[in-house]
């Protein structure tokens, strides 16, 4: 179905949707910047063309076009929404984002588009730039640098957020929040919900284990 | 995703956001879900009020259906009031219980909670709140154990 990459998966339009919006909830609520899902907005976008395609070609004022045409918005408003709190964080963690990028080992999954990580590097240089005409060039000699990497904010991983469970785990590791406490272990069962620190489940969310809710 | 067939008469289901669409425009008659009904919600508004836990929902999204129906279809559900009445009740009573737990939450320090019978609506609205309060928590604690490796800047 899809010519997209080398993936071999050939979802249908419903569980193409279906990913994009599983995609779209774990990137609003994980605290990082996760994974990038080239093949998932290639084949989405693809299929929007297609229907766009269709639409011109029907008849006016068919029932059938309106409706189509509601349902090609609303799969837009989830792809730029998606698309958008991918930006949100690249701004905001620019410096770690970019760092974890470059250390990444060979063959782990990138966490950018080449379109978002040319984005960021354009970004990061603006901000130097505007930091240095703005008040480092006036800065006495030996204060003139500033390192973006230790003074913008990483993201908070020990966040909490809700879950739910979409394929079994077990022995789920729990640290204790204070001394007092000891760690213990939980089993996650399909269809379950639960509030836990992101820290601890965050490869089950980037393994499709687990849906950000 | 596949839809239809439309024919004049018969019943037909499609996605909720269609079927409000086609309510506005007048081209049909909607008809409310089985557990939309006088007496299947009081028995679980007084299952709700009876139990400490969560009961099971009729429906992930027993809410939003409500609102959305009431507003845009009242005019195809018996007992309309009498249903709106009971939702809010149900939905009131689950809500304290929410508020309960989760201040037993932070008070108590945990780690983990199994939330299995909330919906969606119900974890979205106190969500938010609980886990940035929970995250300022953790700040604090952090901040106070001398020594750790903790982060200069705050945010």
């Amino acid at each position: 179905d899809s010519d997209a990459g080398s993936e071999e998966l050939v979802l249908t339009p419903a569980e193409l949707i279906r990913s994009l919006e599983q995609a779209w909830l774990n990137e609003k609520f994980a605290p990082e910047l996760l994974e990038s899902k080239p093949e998932i907005i290639e084949c989405v976008v693809e299929q929007l063309d297609h229907m766009e395609a269709n639409l011109k070609r029907a008849k006016k004022g068919d029932l059938k076009v309106s409706v189509h045409r509601m349902e090609i918005e609303r799969i837009r408003y989830v792809l730029s929404s998606y698309l958008r709190c991918r930006l949100v964080k690249i701004e905001k963690f620019f410096p770690h984002v970019l760092e974890k990028e470059k250390s990444r080992p060979e063959g782990e999954p990138s966490i950018l588009s080449p379109e978002e990580f040319a984005f960021a590097k354009e970004y990061m240089a603006n901000t130097e730039t505007y930091l240095k005409n703005v008040a480092l060039k006036h800065m006495p000699p030996n204060l003139q640098k500033v390192s973006l990497l230790k003074s913008v904010p990483k993201p908070n991983l020990d966040s909490f957020v809700f879950l739910r469970v979409l394929e079994r785990q077990e022995n789920i590791l729990v640290e204790p929040e204070t001394d007092e406490q000891r760690e213990y272990t939980i089993d996650l069962e399909e269809g379950s919900q639960h509030l836990i620190r992101y820290k601890t489940i965050a490869p089950l969310v980037a393994s499709g284990a687990v849906q950000l809710i | 995703g596949d839809l239809g067939p439309f024919n004049p008469g018969l019943p037909v289901e499609v996605p909720v956001w269609l079927a409000i669409n086609l309510k506005q425009r007048q081209k049909c008659r909607l008809i409310p879900p089985e557990w939309m009904d006088v007496e299947k919600l009081e028995e679980i508004r007084d299952q709700e009020r009876k139990e400490d836990t969560f009961t099971p929902m009729p429906s992930p999204y027993y809410m939003e259906l409500t609102k959305l129906l009431l507003n845009y279809a009242s005019d195809n559900i018996p007992k309309a009031d009498e249903i709106r009445t009971l939702v809010k009740d149900t939905w009131d009573t689950r809500i304290a219980k929410l508020r309960l737990s989760a201040d037993s939450f932070v008070r108590q320090q945990e780690a983990h909670a199994k939330l299995d019978n909330l919906t969606l609506m119900e974890i979205n609205t106190t969500g938010t709140f609980l886990t940035q309060a929970l995250d300022h928590m953790y700040k604090l604690r952090t901040n106070l154990q001398p020594g750790e490796s903790s982060q200069s800047q705050d945010f």
